[in-house]
């Protein structure tokens, strides 16, 4: 593992997805062990088809955005907009304390939505009748320009799209900035939606797979994704005083097969998401290994691994366990204490991100 | 201190040309490769002359990569190349790549679209093909790289801002070596946003003109090798090509496609760049402006110019390659290093006259240049501002 | 539905002005700045909401900004332009 030469403490969480929104819904789902998933219809004359997903609900962005502001604000960015804000409160900033605070979005896949509303434009009026505020809200870094407007952030501000990779490459930037003393604070999260047309291409590339209700994270032989959307944002300070939930204290990524050892943490927190391609690689770990698991609360998302982060913030905080163990059903009460959670997320194409959560922070991290 | 980042390679396409050097002698020559659109075909009432890479032919169903990546991997080829780093040893480093673009990571897939609306069954060429298509993981994969790898998506200062993150991975020992860079195609969704939005303009752009009317999309891809001194000081054969002194950012907070009308995020990212350089505004030899050639965007830059670096020559390229997007940061960095190296820079094409508005004026002809210096601006979407500051490298 | 009930109801439905109904919108109400508080991307939005429901084209925004100063105007407009 790669510490960094000083880690980032956990000032804040905040987080929406489909078990709800905010931290105390977000433990009630990942002491469940799983939050019940909603079915999306796919209307598609290639044969009707119902899929699970897990869908974020925005309303209550209203009681920090007002509804004016939010009305050419897309789906999309309101979850990041909503996480982000939760973050922060979290965090006990209040907005004016924003402005010298720098941003960065992870997302795999962008305002998916948005971008087929605008194509949609194009197909239905023509060229010349493409809308301007579809085109403008689909770019890859709508959300972190919202989240700027809305918060006045006016520091750094970036937005990174490395599918299941994007969260641990916007924390190896977090990092440098905070190294650099570019900014004491940086909000860094990661956000991803569904689609109709993801659901369209779940069904094509999993045709084959039994349905599913709920992932199966420890069956890594099977297919059971489910999809999931929303945001989960951290705000990370260079101060060690301000760690509400521990600090972030190292970051790897790069060839599964030349991945460094993950045995050096207390707990280990997989992101296998129940896609099979993914799951060869988390098969590989010691079978002695005990392993935790969050994503049956949360789905299958590119930037899942940001929850993941979330819920070890939260377990470090509290000292328990949440989400699927491999070893027990739910929970793990065996553990009664510890000090380290390391996060790791595999990719479909043999790479894997390992992200380091330490109760200590400080150069002794 | 912080390592320092010289700059070893540099790889570049764009429709003046085909090569780093082929673009400079092309821009120095005055030429202006636009033409009407061949990549796509479009059903807007008037066409908006665009610049294409001439010798990339249109991508095939069958490619496996989308015409960006296969840009960025152009770039980032000719820019190894001329680092002469053997790949055997590169891959004992830590080696990042870090590469900015905006179409590279958008599931713009019009016609899948198009037909899973339709109610027809398309099949997932399209989707296998933006999900392999991944500018920075192309990169990393072709030359087998297991460092830091990310892409960047911060419209159009995404080339600007990887080329600063890349340099940062440096200084801070995280990197010993980046491919760091930009790139992007042209689409025809990006030629219907800027004419929904109407910027894009139906004759040639004339950036800082007081008949400005909008921009000229282009496309195109630049790759840097930046490489810390200390890594480049243990390959004396190899000549640095120029240094990256400094970068800055700053964020306007205030409107999703409209500068801040007093360029608030802009000065905070020149003056970021200046105090992070320690550069003294009077070094600059000049800037290589964002100059896309809209009625906002030059007011905004000429302000912000007109206060902070009032008598710095400045001139804008956008008028030989058109605005690349994600790429254009990238391609103005490589052409600013070119441009230190000739004490030269072109004249800002396409200017046609003073805009009472403004007090500054972009060089209107070919002029040398003084100092070892200088500084490139991009501004973008979502009022993300990006400053590079470049140092000339050793003589050729 | 009047030229004008029917812009009134494009503003609210298409510009996503929830918060209001289309009898709160005066006839000569500035849709921009200090009025309906509309901005330069609304502009845009609007010159092709018109083209798509009025086959009006409003081609730059020079043309366009005596056009979009309230529903009076563009009502106007429309009609001289789909007169001619």
């Amino acid at each position: 593992m790669t510490l960094l030469k000083q880690s980032m403490a956990i000032q804040g969480i905040g987080c929406v997805g489909g078990f709800g929104s905010g931290n105390d819904q977000f433990v009630s789902a990942l002491k469940a062990g799983h939050t019940s998933a909603t079915t999306v219809e796919l209307n598609h004359p290639a044969g009707q088809q119902t899929l699970p997903a897990l869908l974020a609900n925005t309303d209550r962005l209203t009681d920090f955005v007002s509804r004016r502001s939010l009305r050419r604000i897309d789906h999309f960015s309101r979850m990041a907009l909503l996480g982000g804000y939760l973050a922060i409160e979290d965090a006990g900033l209040a907005v004016e304390d924003c402005g010298r605070i720098g941003i960065i979005v992870a997302s795999g896949y962008g305002a998916t939505n948005t971008t087929f509303n605008f194509l949609g434009s194009i197909i239905d009026d023509g060229d010349s009748c493409a809308s301007p505020t579809s085109f403008s809200n689909s770019v890859h870094n709508v959300a972190a320009a919202y989240l700027s407007m809305q918060l006045q952030a006016l520091g750094p501000n970036l937005t990174i799209s490395q599918f299941d990779l994007s969260i641990n490459a916007a924390l190896h930037n977090a990092a440098c900035w905070l190294a650099q003393r570019r900014v004491d604070t940086v909000l860094v999260g990661g956000v991803d939606e569904h689609s109709s047309l993801l659901n369209y291409c779940y069904q094509r590339y999993f045709a084959n797979s039994d349905a599913v209700e709920q992932i199966d994270p420890f069956d890594f032989a099977r297919q059971s994704a489910v999809v999931g959307e929303g945001a989960a944002f951290l705000v990370l300070s260079r101060h060690a005083d301000k760690a509400k939930y521990g600090f972030i204290a190292g970051l790897d990524a790069g060839d599964f097969s030349q991945r460094s050892t993950v045995e050096d943490s207390d707990l280990l927190l997989i992101g296998a998401d129940g896609h099979q391609t993914c799951g060869a690689m988390y098969e590989q770990l010691p079978t002695a290994q005990s392993l935790l698991n969050c994503t049956p609360c949360y789905g299958s998302l590119p930037v899942g691994q940001a929850f993941d982060l979330a819920a070890a913030g939260l377990m470090l905080r509290e000292q328990s366990c949440y989400g699927v163990a491999r070893q027990q059903p739910v929970g793990c009460s065996a553990q009664s204490s510890f000090d380290s959670i390391a996060s790791l997320k595999c990719t479909a194409n043999d790479q894997f991100s390992l992200i380091r959560l330490s109760r200590r922070g400080g150069d002794d991290a | 201190m912080a390592n320092s980042v010289c700059v070893t390679g540099m790889g570049c396409l764009c429709a003046a040309g085909d090569t780093l050097d082929e673009a400079v002698t092309s821009m120095m020559a005055g030429e202006r490769h636009a033409g009407d659109p061949s990549l796509f075909k479009s059903s807007q009432p008037q066409l908006f002359p665009v610049f294409a890479v001439r010798s990339l032919v249109p991508k095939a169903a069958e490619d496996v990569f989308l015409r960006t990546s296969q840009l960025a991997l152009n770039a980032a080829k000719q820019a190894v190349e001329q680092s002469q780093w053997d790949l055997t040893e590169l891959r004992k480093l830590k080696v990042g790549v870090c590469i900015g673009t905006t179409v590279g990571c958008t599931m713009d897939v019009e016609s899948f679209y198009g037909d899973y609306r339709n109610g027809q069954d398309p099949e997932m060429l399209a989707i296998d093909c933006f999900v392999e298509s991944n500018p920075a993981t192309v990169i990393s994969r072709h030359f087998g790289l297991n460092g830091p790898c990310q892409t960047i998506v911060n419209a159009c200062s995404s080339g600007t801002d990887a080329i600063g993150m890349g340099a940062m991975w440096i200084e801070n020992g995280l990197c010993d070596v980046v491919l760091a860079g930009g790139a992007d195609e042209l689409c025809r969704t990006t030629y219907n946003g800027f004419a929904s939005l109407q910027i894009n303009a139906a004759v040639l752009s004339r950036p800082f003109s007081a008949d400005r009317c909008g921009l000229n999309l282009g496309e195109g891809a630049a790759v840097l090798i930046l490489e810390s001194e200390t890594v480049r000081q243990q390959r004396q054969h190899v000549v640095a090509q120029g240094y990256v002194l400094g970068y800055g950012s700053g964020t306007d907070g205030w409107h999703l496609t409209a500068p801040h009308p007093e360029g608030r995020g802009l000065k905070q990212a020149l003056q970021e760049a200046l105090d992070r350089s320690g550069v003294e505004p009077d070094q600059l030899a000049f800037v290589n402006t964002h100059g896309t050639g809209t009625k906002d965007n030059d007011r905004v830059e000429s302000l912000v110019l007109a206060e902070l670096l009032p008598s710095t020559p400045f001139h804008s390229t956008k008028g030989y390659t058109g605005h690349a997007l994600g790429a254009a940061g990238a391609l103005e960095a490589a052409f600013c290093l070119a441009f230190l190296r000739q004490r030269q820079i072109p004249a800002s094409a396409g200017f046609t006259g003073q805009d009472p508005e403004f007090s500054v004026t972009p060089v209107v002809e070919n002029s040398a240049v003084v100092g070892d210096i200088a500084l490139s601006e991009s501004l973008a979407f979502g009022g993300n501002n990006a400053v590079l500051i470049l140092a000339r490298g050793e003589m050729a | 539905m009047t030229l004008k009930e029917q812009i009134k109801k494009i503003l609210i439905e298409d510009l996503n002005l929830e918060d209001i109904t289309a009898e709160e919108i005066a006839d000569d109400e500035p849709l921009f700045g200090d009025g309906l508080g509309l901005d330069s991307l609304d502009a845009v939005e609007l010159a092709v909401l018109v083209q798509k429901n009025f086959g009006v084209e409003i081609k730059d925004m020079e043309e366009g900004r005596p056009a979009l100063q309230s529903v009076q105007a563009l009502a106007q407009f429309i009609e001289d332009k789909q007169g001619k």
